[in-house]
């Protein structure tokens, strides 16, 4: 692959610096080749990037048998790698499903305060630990870490979990489709090979080779605006808050982002002149000039890589072609402000995750696989829109584009009200499906929204989190009922139960008697604030810690709740 | 969207608004406009009503 467009892709043919030793994994010759007729995988996953890892460890985690292949052997973007580094509350208990949080957080770093400045003066902080919405889950709201630590921790549990086999230098060259299946062709140092696959999953990034081959429409639209990062150690530390400057008097009065990420590694990344020319910027005299003028010139500097960027912003118009599921880059790509990029790769994965894995279990029917592109495209379209403004505030047009900047900058400097217009990127969140086919939406609904890992207690008093019960459920509907339950309500559950995939479990306060086998204690209401539900009410949560719907009494909703969320029972009307 | 009359008092804003931008230049306009448009919009707050506004002076062009 080559990445001749460097001002408007994510490639790096500029780049320098050798600080980061990445892993390479071994090329194993598949058992295909020679073998003359094509072998079947029911999954075949396209790209081992941090989209695809998740997806493929998700699936490995369910038992779900797939084969993931990646043109490259190592993580990370052709040796070159920083990317991603902010990964928000829902990734990170979502990594914590998969087993690899407790890595994360040892190796990351957590933050939660945020500084914007406009010259010499601060405009705007927050603090995201006195935000409400970050409270009941056991993650906290951000960790900074650099894109292939995860990548490689996602790798590790693959390998460990097996069910899913990483292919490392498999090249998918060509693709075709019909309706008894897909047909791949792949190349490797050994030679090349056919495989066919039920579902394949494109997560080949922003250079997709299937979108160019399949024609998939798509939107785009790209911008002038420049960046150079440099990821450096310092011999003096600065604050572990996020520091943006709108207008940054070191930079020029252009934009500076100030992070720091694992291994004591700051990733700055300076806006650059319009159209500045890549190799210019990277250039390392330069570089070194740029960080005396911010940091002074006395302050000792190591170098640990140094990258020019630029930015678009593309979303397809469906998430699935045929028998081929597009996620993560290869079906948006947003420019890199409020980490919605890598983030809402991994909430992509974890949504297909368990609805393939539910229909490859044949415990939901096919048509459940659409509603991927009914609540991801929503989130796609949304993560653009929110990105693309906030480019346009970055970079704003000359003329009356400026003004208004300039407006709002002076006014939030005196006024609280002005803060809001201030936009150095909205950090990204967990995605609501307002529209999905999937979920049981009623008057003034929560159906749909993510519900946070909050801790409950178990019945013998030990502490316990939602993650943990949806671990139990192990890809099935986990339904939470809270509050006591009729002789009759009982009656009709374990019926329910019985015959769905879905497992109940009661949850009641500190002094209520239980009255099923399964039930936990919400000893502070959590549970049921996350859930959002009513006392005495029920919530179907998903195996992505989504609501798929919830209701007051165990009636017919519940039944049709049920069937909605396993593709049974027809488009949501 | 309020288009009938809710003025305490319509000539005295207008001498007000005329007034602070007497002495300044077209650039300096545009900035002082900007920032009091912003000022305004807050006051209503209202996304809706701040919509058709923006609607409506678009179309008396
Ligand atoms: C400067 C910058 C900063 C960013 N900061 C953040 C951030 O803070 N937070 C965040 O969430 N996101 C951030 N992002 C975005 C994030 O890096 C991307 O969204 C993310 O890498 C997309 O992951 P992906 O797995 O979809 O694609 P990729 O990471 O691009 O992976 C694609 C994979 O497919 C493989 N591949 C491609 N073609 C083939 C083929 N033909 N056959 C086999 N394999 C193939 C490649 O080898 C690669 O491993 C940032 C991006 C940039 C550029």
């Amino acid at each position: 692959m080559t990445y001749k467009e460097v001002a408007h892709t994510n490639g790096y043919e500029f780049t320098q610096g050798g600080g980061y030793e990445l892993p390479t994994y071994p090329f194993v010759p598949p058992p295909e080749i020679g073998s003359g007729a094509p072998a079947r995988h029911p999954i075949v996953i396209v790209g081992g990037g941090i989209t695809g890892l998740t997806l493929a460890c998700s699936l490995a985690r369910l038992g779900v048998p797939a084969i993931l292949i990646d043109e490259d052997d190592t993580v990370g973007v052709k040796g070159a790698s920083s990317r991603g580094i902010c990964y928000t509350q829902k990734s990170l208990e979502i990594f914590e499903r998969l087993g690899i949080y407790e890595h994360i957080a040892a190796k990351g770093v957590q933050w939660s305060v945020g500084r914007t400045y406009a010259g010499h003066d601060e405009v705007y902080s927050f603090d995201l630990r006195q935000q409400g919405g970050y409270r009941l889950s056991q993650q906290p709201p951000f960790i900074n870490i650099q894109q292939f630590y995860i990548e490689a921790f996602l790798v590790d549990r693959i390998n460990a979990l097996g069910h899913v086999q990483l292919r490392w230098r498999n090249r998918l060259t060509a693709f075709e489709q019909d309706e008894h299946g897909a047909l791949l062709s792949i190349e490797t140092p050994a030679g090349a090979y056919q495989v066919r696959a039920e579902h394949v999953i494109d997560a080949t990034g922003s250079a997709s080779p299937l979108r160019k081959w399949l024609q998939v429409p798509f939107d785009s639209k790209r911008g002038d605006d420049r960046w150079c990062i440099a990821d450096v150690r310092f011999t003096t530390r600065p604050p572990q808050e996020r520091h943006t400057w709108i207008e940054a008097p070191f930079n020029e009065n252009r934009a500076v982002w100030q992070h720091l990420m694992g291994d004591d590694v700051w990733r700055i990344d300076y806006q650059m002149a319009p159209n500045a020319d890549p190799a210019y910027v990277s250039r390392e005299d330069v570089v070194r000039e740029r960080l005396a003028r911010q940091f002074g010139p006395e302050v000792e500097v190591e170098i640990v890589w140094v990258g020019p960027y630029a930015y678009r912003s593309e979303c397809v118009h469906a998430m699935r072609h045929g028998r081929v599921f597009f996620m993560g880059d290869s079906a948006k790509v947003v420019s890199p402000f409020g980490a919605r990029g890598g983030n809402t790769g991994v909430a992509d994965a974890d949504n297909l995750a368990w609805k393939l894995a539910a229909v490859m279990r044949g415990r939901a029917a096919p048509a459940l696989l659409e509603s991927y592109g009914d609540e991801r495209l929503e989130a796609a379209r949304e993560n653009v829109r929110v990105t693309n403004r906030t480019a346009r505030f970055l970079r704003p047009a000359d003329g009356i584009e400026r003004t208004y900047r300039n407006a709002a900058i002076a006014l939030a400097k005196r006024h609280a009200f002005a803060r809001p217009l201030i936009n150095t990127g909205r950090m990204a969140v967990a995605n609501p499906y307002t529209r999905s086919r999937a979920c049981l939406y009623g008057e003034g609904s929560a159906a749909g929204q993510s519900v946070q890992n909050v801790a409950f207690a178990w019945a013998d008093g030990r502490e316990g989190r939602l993650n943990q019960l949806l671990d139990w459920a192990a890809g099935d509907l986990l339904l939470l009922c809270f509050g006591p339950l009729s002789r009759a309500d009982r009656k009709r559950l374990a019926g329910l139960s019985a015959t769905a995939p879905l497992r109940v479990v009661q949850v009641v306060g500190a002094d209520d008697a239980a009255q099923c086998l399964e039930h936990v204690r919400d000893l502070k209401g959590a549970l049921r604030d996350a859930c959002q539900a009513a006392a005495g009410g029920w919530a179907l949560v998903r195996p992505d810690a989504y609501l798929a719907a919830h209701g007051r009494a165990v009636n017919a909703d519940l039944v049709q709740a049920i069937g909605l969320a396993l593709g049974l029972t027809g488009v949501n009307a | 969207m309020i288009t009938t009359p809710n003025w305490q008092d319509a000539d005295t804003f207008y001498e007000q608004l005329l007034d602070a931008q007497a002495d300044l230049s077209p650039e300096q306009i545009q900035a002082f406009s900007a920032r009091l448009i912003l000022l305004l919009a807050n006051q209503m707050g209202d996304a809706r009503v701040l919509a058709d506004c923006i609607a409506a002076a678009r179309e008396a062009l």
